[in-house]
């Protein structure tokens, strides 16, 4: 297992590598534009491909562990990149993105995973998948807002008017709260079905909870008649809440008694 | 942009006062908390509860309605305001999402002030009872008059106001209730988690059966001086076939044979048996370098020693896999001659009346063989409204990231 994960990382790791490259000399030679996104596109397939073939050798999906979402997040992370340099004409995202996901590959490679087939009970559900899916595609979507903030203070330092970067960390965010408020829901469905209340203060639901209420507080700040500028510093740190609810939660003192912390390898 | 320092409460108030406010409510609700030594607050049930809703209700839409213009009632249905009680919100959760809930015991500080029941205590309350006012009063005025465009703002605000209120003047009603049950046997008896005298349900549980399925056994390399399980090569959990192989550092192993119900048998050769006797057995070849053996292990179960094989000072060991799944087939049936046979398993609750049943946990030292099955029977009268709350969510929602999507193509 660990052979094929770290060849599937690798080869993914060199597409990034390549493609952000070619991007850069893209922007003298434009006809490599092309194969440049041919190739950064192909290292987020190689990740989904790895992540199907592992699913099948698993018998389950690999959405149990923090290694196996962090497969997904490498997966889909450069796609928002793309998207974004597809749909506002930012290219600078996508270089981050792509460098996000080698992080998280990196640390897969150094943290190998136990091979673990065996699914508790609670987890055998139709829910299972819809929410944490929803969850991933959410914090994707925030980790780039968050990622484009700090890229737009960055500007701000410089003095360098960037109206349209401000308007991409917004809309991420928009869409990442939405997901983010159906996670929430789904989660509280779920727990309803599997563990008789939708809603038990556990110290995962309420980091949850909190996340859901920074990005609550910036959409009404945003709303209001808050400069839109003052509040990229914001968006750049309330992405460290959503850090400490996705793996941080583990090492809490409230957490010693919770019933659904990530399992540890 | 030129600003103009406003002083304090000088009209329209906004985040100074809203703050001040919100501070002001938050260390009221700590003090009363304290004065009370951590008594927390307790809820009436219905239909009180309900009344009380309804009167709350109608009060903040009627002062929402008819002083729409009043610079206070402006402010206090406002963006700051609701800002400052969010983090508020934020700031307490927090502490519930840091401090263990409802850990230590009654004397200590945290229970006094309130922290570690940081969800039932008064400055959790106050700031709830605020937020639902500020929330109600900004709900009145997109609902009066009522326009089409506002249908996404009410979809949000008022499905969140009702999910929230619900839930928490609803928490009162909610019965939780654990009925432990024997195979063969009926029990209409529940525990909460706080008492050991036990409640009379209007039902009561009949269980047939209590089964218990696992995963196939692990494949373990044990240090008994460590106390520690040593992993393989691959890094993966063997778990336990005919043809399945495992290495060590100069080990190596093959299953041989397996059988999942087995029981000892002459020569130490096993004999298939019953699922409900018999304990996982494996015939395993270990190689180490030229030196080839063969031997057969198991897991062992509450009546039967589990066999290992010694290497040096190691142990090749077998372990029963984890549960894969475990459910109850039971019969259900109240005075009233309603009766309903159903199998309760994990995530597949059953209904019965007002009630719904919950396979929860069994004997976990006797694992398959347990014959104790633990029920969780739970009523709760206002999960409708809240469903109904998390649905209009979810429907404000759908036309949020619709219109966000719009609105993008339209400002580029
Ligand atoms: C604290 C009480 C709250 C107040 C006073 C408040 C007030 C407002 C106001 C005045 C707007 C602008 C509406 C418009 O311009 O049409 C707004 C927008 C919004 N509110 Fe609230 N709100 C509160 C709580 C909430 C809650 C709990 C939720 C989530 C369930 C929520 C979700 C939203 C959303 C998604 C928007 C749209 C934001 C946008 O268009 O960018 N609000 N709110």
């Amino acid at each position: 297992m660990i052979m094929n994960f770290n060849t599937a990382a690798l080869l993914a790791i060199a597409c990034w590598t390549i493609g952000a490259l070619l991007s850069l000399f893209a922007r003298r030679t434009p006809s490599l534009k092309i194969p440049a996104f041919v190739i950064s596109f192909s290292g987020a397939l190689v990740m989904a491909a790895f992540i199907a073939f592992y699913w099948s050798l698993l018998d389950r999906p690999p959405l149990r562990t923090l290694g196996e979402t962090r497969l997904w997040y490498a997966a889909l992370i450069p796609l928002v990149g793309f998207l974004v340099e597809y749909r506002w004409k930012i290219e600078w995202l996508k270089f981050y993105c792509m460098g996000l996901a080698t992080f998280f590959l990196v640390i897969n490679m150094l943290h190998p995973e136990v091979f673990d087939k065996t699914l508790m009970p609670a987890l055998q559900s139709p829910w299972f998948i819809p929410h944490v899916i929803v969850y991933l595609v959410g914090y994707v979507l925030l980790a780039a807002s968050s990622v484009t903030a700090l890229h737009n203070v960055y500007m701000q330092v410089r003095h360098k008017g960037n109206d349209a970067g401000e308007a991409v960390s917004h809309y991420l965010a928009l869409l990442g709260f939405v997901l983010l408020s159906f996670g929430l829901i789904f989660g509280a469905l779920w727990a309803k079905e599997a563990w008789g209340h939708y809603w038990t203060w556990d110290p995962k639901e309420t980091w949850a909870f909190l996340s859901w209420l920074a990005y609550l507080g910036y959409l009404h700040a945003f709303r209001y008649k808050i400069d839109s500028s003052k509040l990229q510093w914001y968006l750049a740190l309330a992405f460290v809440v959503l850090l400490v609810c996705w793996f941080g939660v583990n090492y809490l003192p409230s957490a010693q008694n919770s019933v659904h912390t990530y399992t540890q390898s | 942009m030129a600003v103009v320092r406003r002083r304090w409460f000088q009209t329209p108030w906004e985040f100074k006062e809203s703050v001040l406010f919100t501070a002001a409510a938050v260390v009221a609700g700590f003090l009363i908390e304290l004065a009370t030594s951590g008594s927390g607050l307790a809820l009436p049930r219905l239909p009180v509860n309900a009344i009380a809703l309804s009167l709350f209700a109608t009060l903040v839409l009627s002062i929402g309605l008819g002083f729409r213009n009043t610079p206070v009632v402006e402010w206090f249905g406002g963006i700051p305001l609701g800002l400052s009680l969010i983090f508020a919100i934020a700031l307490l959760s927090l502490i519930g999402g840091i401090v263990p809930q409802g850990a230590v015991s009654s004397g200590s500080l945290a229970a006094q002030s309130g922290i570690n029941h940081i969800f039932s205590s008064w400055p959790f309350a106050l700031t709830i009872i605020l937020f639902l006012a500020n929330l109600g009063l900004s709900l009145s005025w997109k609902l009066v008059p009522f326009k089409m465009k506002n249908i996404q703002f009410i979809l949000f605000h008022a499905g969140f106001w009702i999910a929230l209120s619900c839930g928490i003047f609803g928490s009162s009603d909610l019965q939780r209730l654990i009925v432990p049950i024997e195979e063969g046997k009926a029990s209409n008896l529940g525990y909460t988690m706080e008492s050991d005298t036990p409640q009379h349900l209007p039902f009561s549980v009949f269980l047939h059966d209590f089964s218990l399925e696992e995963y196939p056994p692990q494949l373990l390399l044990y240090d008994p001086h460590s106390d520690k399980l040593l992993m393989n090569k691959s890094q993966a959990i063997i778990e336990v076939r005919k043809g399945a192989t495992a290495s060590w550092m100069g080990l190596e192993v093959l299953v041989l044979d397996y059988i999942p119900f087995a029981l000892p048998g002459q020569k130490g050769i096993p004999q298939p048996a019953d699922r409900s006797t018999g304990i996982p057995y494996a015939k395993i070849r270990i190689s180490a370098g030229s030196v080839q053996r063969e031997t057969w292990i198991s897991t062992g179960s509450p009546v039967l020693k589990p066999d290992a094989a010694a290497l040096g000072n190691l142990f090749l060991i077998l372990v029963p896999g984890t549960p894969k799944s475990f459910r109850s087939a039971v019969t259900v049936q109240d005075n009233q001659s309603h009766e309903v046979m159903a199998n309760l398993e994990v995530n597949k609750p059953v209904t019965f009346m007002d009630w719904k049943l919950y396979q929860m946990g069994y004997d976990e030292k006797a694992g398959r063989w347990s014959k104790l099955s633990l029920v969780e029977v739970i009523r709760d009268p206002w999960l409708p409204a809240v469903y109904l709350g998390f649905f209009m969510i979810m429907a404000g929602n759908i036309l949020f990231f619709w219109n966000g999507i719009k609105r993008t193509e339209s400002a580029s």
